[in-house]
Parts: C-alpha cells; structure tokens; sequence
C-alpha cells in the first residue's frame, strides 16, 4: 500500500501520523503517452484539412494563366480547339475570298472555351438522373416495404451493395462493348424509322456542319450521350437506392403507423412516408448526380469524344472527365494544359456543392442532429 | 479546464486544522468534504456539503435521484473532469490531501480511488484480461505476478470459483452477476484505498443483489466503501453510515441505524418511510 | 359514389406497389445483364499465361499489372491507413476540441466526393511534374488521398459505437486518455474498423482514374517504385482501347480478377458481421 513518493511538494495531509495515509501524487509535466497520441491524432486531422487546401489552392494555381488569358470567353465559347487553325477566308457573303486566282485563308489561334464540356456534363448526368432515380425510390421502397414480408431485403441489399463496389471502369467496358453496339445496331434506328420524319423532333437526328452550314444526318453509332446517360444511370443506380433505402428506413414507424390507422392504403402511407424523407431522398438524389458529373471510366468509353454542342442525345460529345482523359495526357501547349487544369477546378466546384448539399441533407440516412454528438 | 476552475480558489497546500477537529468526532476520515459546492454549468448541483468518510468503514449515500449523491461520488475521483461544464468549489480531501488541486496526478488519484459503475462495463477481453488491466496500465508485471493478483482479486470478489477454468474466456459471457463481481475484482487489483460504487446493484436480479451485498461486508475489512444507492433497505444492510442528500444538499448523516431509526430532519423520517423518492 | 373513389385508391395503391417491385425487378435485372456480360466475356481471356506472364510474353499476360496493383495498394495504405485512422480517432475521440474536429469532419466528407480523375490531376501537378516524374510513388500518392478520408469517417463512425463505459470503465482505473485509447477504444471497434479498411482497399486498387497521369504504365514486371508502373485497371483501359481482339479479351479477363476480388470480399464481410450479429 505504501509506496515511495518523489514529488516536490505535495498537497499533503495536515497531519500524515492521524489519517495515516500516503500524499497524493503531483503531477509531473503532461503523460507523454497523451502528448504523443495527441500530436499524431492532430496531425492526421490537419492533413486531411491540408489536402484540401492543397487540391483548391494547387488547382488554382494552375488554371489561372488559362483563366486569365481567356477570361469570360472560358466560360462562354462553344469552341474548344487546342490547335491553330487554318481555314479559307470567307467574305461577308459566305463566299471564299479569292485574290489573283489564290484562295485566301485565315489563321485562328488556340480557343478553349469550356461550355461544350460543361453541356455534357450536365446532360448525361441530367439523363442519368431521369432513368435512375424513379428506379432507385421504386426499389427502395420495394426494400423497405415489401421485401422483408419475402425475405428479400438481404440479398438484394446484398446485390446492390456488391455492384456499388464494382469498379466504374466494368460499366465502361460493358458500356463500350455491349451497350454502344445495342443502341447503335438497334434502337437507334428504330427510333430514327419511328421519328425520324416528325418535322419538330428534327434536331434529334440531324445536325448544322460546322463549316458550311450545311444541316447533315448524325450517324446513329450509339457512342454518343444517351450511352453515356444510360452507363451512368446504370452505375448511380445502386448508390442511389442505397441511401434512399437508409432514408426510408429512418422514417419513424409512428409515421406510418399513424397513417395505415386512419385507414391509408399501402401507396397512401408510402406517399407519406416519401413526403417525410423528402430531404434526405433529395440528398441522396444528388449524391447520385455528383457520382454522375465525376464519372470518369465509365463515360470516356462510350461517349465518343467530341467536344461540341449538339443538341440531340444522338449526338457524341465529351464531358469534363472525359475530356481529362482524353487530353491532359499530352497537352498540345501549356495553355492547353492550364486550360485543362480550369476544366478540372470546375469539376470539382461542382462536385464539391453537390457533395456539400447531398450532405447536408442526409447522413447515412438519419438527420444532422442527431449525428453531431 | 475543469481542474484550473478548481483551482482558482487558490486553496492552500496543505490542508486547514479544520480536518482534525472533524477527525476526532467520527473514526479516522479517508475522504473528507468541507463546504463543498459543485456545479454542471448553472446548475448548482451541490451546496455546502460537508461530510466526513471513514476508513475501513461502509458510507451509504442516498436520496432521491438527482439529489447530487453521485455527483458528489463522482468528483471524489474527478471522473467530472470529462465534463466540460463540471466545476467544484469548496474543499475535498483524500486522506486530508486537497484532491481538487490543480497539479494532483488523476492517475495517482483514480488508482487509489477505485469505481465500480451502475451497470456493469467490463472490457470486451477476457476475464483474466480485465482483471489484469489496471496492473498493465500502471507498470508491466511480470507472469507470475499478475497470475497471483488475478487470481486474488477474483477471490476477494467470490467469483474464483465460478471462473477458475476458463479466464480466457470472453467477460461477455459471463452473467449480470458475475460481471459486476468482474468489475469489483478489476478495480480491486490496482490497490485502491477507497471504493465507489455508484448503484452497483440497481441492473441486478436479487440473487446477484444479494452476493454484492455479502461481498461489500466483506470488502470493508479491507476497503473504505462509498455506495450510492436508491435502495433503502441495501443502505440498511450494507452501510455503517449514511448520508442522505435532497435537493443538492446534505440533509443528515451519521450511523446507519440512527439515521433510519431515529432521523433528526423531518424530510430525512419522510424519505426513509418511503413518502417520496 | 365513395365506393367508387375507393375502389379507384385501391387500384392505383396495388399499381403502385407492383411499381414498387417492377423497379426492384429491373434494377436487379440489369445489374445482373451486366455482371453476366463482364463473367462471361472475361472468363474467355483467362488463362495460364494470363497470371504467369507479363505485357511482352507470348501469350501475354497481366501478372505484371496485378503485382503492380497489390504493390500500389501496399504503398498506398502503409500511408492511408495509419493517417485515416488516427485522424478518425481525432474525430471521435477529441472532438471536444470543436474548432478543429468541425472543419475536419466536413472536409473529410467533402473530399470523400472529390472526383478521381481530379485528385489524378493532382498528382501529375503536385508529384509527377516537380518531383517523382511518372512513378509509383505518384499513383499510391494519388490512391492514399482518396483513401484517407474514407478511413477517417468509418473509423469515427465505428469508435463512437463503442460504449462510452468503456472509456469510463478505463479512466476510473487510472487510465490515461492514450492508454484509454489505445488499449480498450481502438480494439473495442478494431473488427469494423478493419472491415471498412478492406472495403478502401478494394475501391483503391478498381481506381483508374487517379493513375492515368501518375503511373503511365508499364509493359513488365517492375519493383521499383521511382520508375513508370503497371497497374491492373491502367492495364485494363489501354488494352480496353486496343483495336486487337486478343488484347481487348485480356481485358475483360481482367476486370473478372477485379470483380472476383470485390466479390469475395463483399460475401466475406457480409458473412462474418452476420455471424458476430447471431452470436450476440
């Protein structure tokens, strides 16, 4: 029981000989063991604040000269060419000016404008989203409301977690080697025979050369952004279902008991039970649309790579990730490189507040609240 | 954060004469609380508390729930320091050491002061490896070492016999019971001079009840008990004193069968008749 | 007339539920299309060679790129794991310290959504050009960052389902805050924790994007990490690419080992964590 004591001076009884106990212990400087563990916890924290200062700060950077040098036009231009052109000079009556006997041309420097990539972006997730998320709500409220009376809910859970964890680069291929050659050999042409005379629905199948003017026939291959759509709705599918899964599981069961009382049918009380998790399903919905517009593999093999507006979704295109790539392997010149590097920083903004909002609307499926302690 | 608070009363080092004239009244006092005041944030959960522990003896706090009993438990090993808004003011000895001081080693503190919990919380390891936590914490005992204090704080415990052939196992499988015992016999093996426990028995059928109580008879051979406990007839039984808070003070205190028998405060004769709490 | 109105709830309700598991059907039914399209393509294009021997062999083969791919994930962990977790038990475990653990939270979550093809370009910006050149130091560089905030959040979210009587349990025997940690906090959770490691390792080593700009790639087995590397999913998108239908048949044989994997593991952990769920 006794032990020996070194501390300089001790809180010490007012008479150690009545109590007959030992003084406490002072102590001596902080527990090294804490400082330690401490320090490396801090640390770790820091440098994950650290690397996101690094990813915005670094991105910046780099995609200033390009932001710089081209300024609104980055974000207006429907023309991305990283290349001079050389093409004939055309007088104001679209005629190519000719001068003793020589056709003239006209150079027209590199031009990145970063619109077309941003239109893809935007509408093969935009296209994901119409076929995804029907689906996922459906399947979710199949999850939570009908499969556990079969003893469903555990495979399927089990199914849509395991393909979520599939690489994106799979759906690619699948995408590349079996969807493209779908669209193109069948559908497509189908549509085409079905539609293709309507005289409204014209944009869909043709589109003005840019050159001449000329309005020409898209080829109906399939590598084009209803492939892409269709490979991103069929890869948010499971990420999407999953968390509006969580949601709808997190409704309270008075919620819906209140409503099957008072003598709802089975979609009444599912429609109340949407209307409760409205913001966590809208959470999940855009979680689904940031996977979407970040996707990278997947797209890149199916989309057809070119950067230009058309508006059908017969047409191919390229979207921000694609367009990554593609290029910024071996840029053509370093504005090419730090224009490509703006396409990124855009990217990411967009990711990020999709993210943020997702986020913000649902964690794992429960409310803020109650997960911050 | 809570300690500087503690501290800014700028208590003297050593201990005021005040603890002697209180140590010649009643037997010697392990812990010793004079005027002492606690709070969590604006709520003044302790006023005044002035009360003397004795060693080698059993202290039944009680009173209604959120009387303060254990909040007063729980600063005699600063397990408030863990709260943010815990502040104490006042005076609070260990052995007549200031216990609230600022530069006092909690280590040191809650090594000697041990604390058995409401709901029994062993570690999700072995029994073996839950009674020899405390020893590995505080040094690395030798095999044989730890192999003999293992199995002396699982015999003070009365739980040897159940255990005996398979301390390997998980302390999950044991019953209520035996894994209250389990926390006794792992906060027996630091050595600890004084014991708290807060409601040890309140998640306890009564058989297990029972062999708590027969086991904290015979602690105070050896230990001083502190035992927080909503059961009144568990205070009869099991203390040598008791005191009873209401409302965040000490209404009265002193030998067990006086305070149930022939209590001096009107309200101390209603709570122990049972008309409130 | 409300006999009417009712008969018409009731009917869109059963349209509705039939809704319900169409979507369920379909879903399921697609997804299945396509796992059953990739086993059935990739299972063409294994082989003996397609384990033994490298990109130049005759016939060629993928071992390179799978050891490059376990080599990468080693790098990249030995960084990601020890910094996710430490920085999850800040998280969970100093999270009093609000102005720090606030900010870090969120940024973990944020990056967690940061797309792959972005943190590649960062390491092309960060490493490849200033320092490493084309390497694997880059590419587990660029692996480990999009690791790291998801070890960070699962180890948070699995220590703060450890009892907090435990830690009580801990410091009441006069047990320091890192003792407390280490000793009773860290193992209580240790099982989920690793199971969400795993679960990392298997979403870094199918990432392709973060290394098209680092790595670069490489034809045959290599083991130094200073020099352009191989990976198994940059194998996969070249030869996916290549217009000859051996190599493209190698590729898909290539994302069955993949898809294997993060079959085996999926069916793994769903097993065990169903069996401690009986045994408790």
């Amino acid at each position: 029981m006794s032990r020996g004591t070194t501390a300089p001076t001790p809180p010490g009884p007012a008479d150690p000989g009545q109590t007959g106990g030992t003084p406490l212990k002072l102590r001596l400087g902080v527990v090294s063991g804490d400082l330690a563990l401490g320090l490396l916890c801090r640390g770790a924290a820091a440098l994950v604040l650290l690397m996101l200062v690094a990813l915005v700060g670094l991105l910046g950077h780099a995609a200033l000269p390009s932001l710089r040098a081209f300024g609104a036009d980055y974000f207006t231009s429907a023309e991305w060419r990283p290349n001079e052109l050389t093409r004939p000079l055309r007088g104001p009556d679209g005629r190519v000016v000719v001068v003793d006997g020589e056709r003239q041309t006209e150079t027209l420097p590199p031009r990145f404008g970063a619109l077309p990539v941003i239109y893809g972006t935007v509408a093969t997730s935009l296209i994901a989203l119409v076929f995804a998320v029907p689906l996922s709500l459906g399947a979710a409220l199949f999850l939570v409301r009908v499969a556990p009376r079969w003893r469903a809910a555990a495979p399927v859970a089990f199914l849509i977690e395991f393909l979520a964890a599939i690489p994106s680069l799979a759906y690619g291929m699948w995408g590349a080697f079996v969807l493209v050659p779908f669209l193109g050999r069948h559908v497509e042409p189908l549509v085409f025979r079905a539609l293709g005379d309507v005289t409204w629905l014209k944009f869909l199948f043709y589109r003005d050369n840019p050159v001449t003017g000329q309005s020409i026939r898209i080829p109906l291959e399939g590598r084009d952004m209803m492939a892409g759509g269709l490979i991103l709705a069929i890869m948010i599918l499971p990420i999407v279902t999953a968390v509006a899964r969580d949601v709808l599981r997190a409704v309270p069961r008075s919620q819906i008991e209140g409503s099957l009382a008072l003598g709802a049918t089975w979609w009444q009380s599912s429609r109340a039970m949407l209307r409760y998790g409205r913001a966590g399903l809208f959470g999940a919905v855009m979680l689904g649309l940031a996977r979407a517009a970040g996707e990278t593999m997947a797209v890149t093999l199916v989309v057809g790579n070119r950067v230009e507006i058309v508006p059908s979704p017969f047409a191919s295109i390229q979207t921000m990730a694609s367009l990554l790539a593609n290029q910024f392997n071996d840029p053509v010149t370093e504005v090419h490189r730090s224009a490509l590097i703006g396409v990124a920083l855009i990217l990411l903004v967009i990711s990020l507040l999709f993210n943020i909002v997702a986020r913000s609307l649902v964690v794992g499926g429960q409310s803020r609240t109650a997960l911050s302690d | 954060m809570t300690a500087i608070q503690a501290n800014q009363l700028d208590r003297a080092l050593v201990a005021a004469p005040a603890s002697s004239m209180a140590a010649s009244r009643a037997p010697l006092a392990a812990v010793s609380a004079q005027r002492f005041n606690a709070w969590y944030g604006p709520n003044h959960a302790l006023v005044d508390v002035s009360l003397d522990i004795p060693v080698r003896h059993v202290t039944a706090l009680i009173g209604p729930s959120g009387c303060g009993k254990s909040t007063f438990l729980r600063w005699i090993n600063r397990m408030n320091d863990l709260v943010d808004t815990a502040r104490a003011e006042g005076v609070l000895r260990l052995n007549g050491c200031d216990l609230l001081h600022r530069r006092v080693d909690l280590v040191d503190l809650r090594r000697r002061v041990g604390m058995v919990f409401q709901k029994p919380n062993p570690f999700p390891k072995s029994i073996y490896d839950n009674v020899a936590y405390g020893p590995r914490l505080h040094g690395s005992p030798g095999r044989a070492e730890l192999d003999e204090t293992v199995e002396a704080c699982l015999r003070k415990a009365g739980l040897w016999d159940e255990v005996k052939d398979r301390l390997r196992d998980s302390a999950l499988s044991l019953s209520g019971g035996q894994q209250q015992r389990l926390c006794i016999a792992r906060t027996l093996a630091v050595n600890p001079e004084v014991v708290l426990m807060d409601e040890p028995t309140s998640a306890l059928d009564p058989r297990a009840t029972t062999r708590i109580e027969e086991l904290i008879r015979t602690l105070r051979e050896q230990y001083t008990i502190i035992i927080v406990t909503h059961n009144m007839h568990q205070a009869m039984r099991v203390s040598d004193r008791t005191a009873f808070f209401y409302h965040g003070r000490l209404i009265e205190q002193g030998p067990t069968d006086r305070v149930f028998n022939h209590p001096d405060h009107p309200e101390t004769r209603d709570y122990v008749a049972g008309r409130f709490g | 007339m409300s006999t009417l109105h009712d008969r018409a709830k009731r009917l869109t309700s059963a349209a509705a539920y039939a809704g319900s598991i169409a979507c369920a059907v379909v879903i399921v039914g697609v997804l299945l299309l396509v796992l059953a399209d990739l086993v059935r393509r990739g299972a063409g294009g294994l082989s003996w060679a397609f384990f033994a021997a490298d990109a130049q062999g005759e016939p060629a083969g993928m071992r390179h790129a799978i050891e490059g791919t376990l080599i990468l994930v080693a790098l990249a962990s030995a960084v990601g794991v020890p910094t996710g977790v430490l920085a999850g038990v800040y998280l969970s475990e100093y999270s009093k310290e609000r102005w720090l653990a606030t900010p870090v939270r969120f940024t973990a979550d944020v990056l967690a959504g940061v797309p792959s093809i972005v943190v590649g370009i960062l390491g092309y910006e960060l490493l490849v050009v200033p320092l490493t050149g084309y390497s694997a130091w880059a590419g587990a560089a660029g692996l480990a960052f999009i690791m790291i905030p998801i070890v960070a959040r699962t180890t948070e979210e699995m220590l703060r389902l450890v009892p907090h009587s435990y830690r009580e349990a801990s410091i009441a025997l006069g047990g320091t805050k890192s003792q407390t940690i280490l000793r009773v906090v860290l193992p209580g959770a240790s099982g989920s924790i690793v199971t969400g490691i795993i679960l990392a390792l298997a979403r870094i080593a199918g990432e392709t994007a973060p290394l098209l700009f680092t790595i670069l790639g490489a034809s045959m087995i290599t083991r130094d990490p200073s020099k352009p590397f191989p990976a198994l999913t940059h194998q996969i998108y070249v030869w996916a690419n290549s217009p000859d239908p051996s190599r493209r048949d190698m590729a898909f044989a290539g994302m069955l080992v993949l898809i294997a994997v993060v079959f085996a593991i999926s069916l793994g952990i769903r097993l065990t964590v169903a069996r401690a769920q009986r045994r408790r």
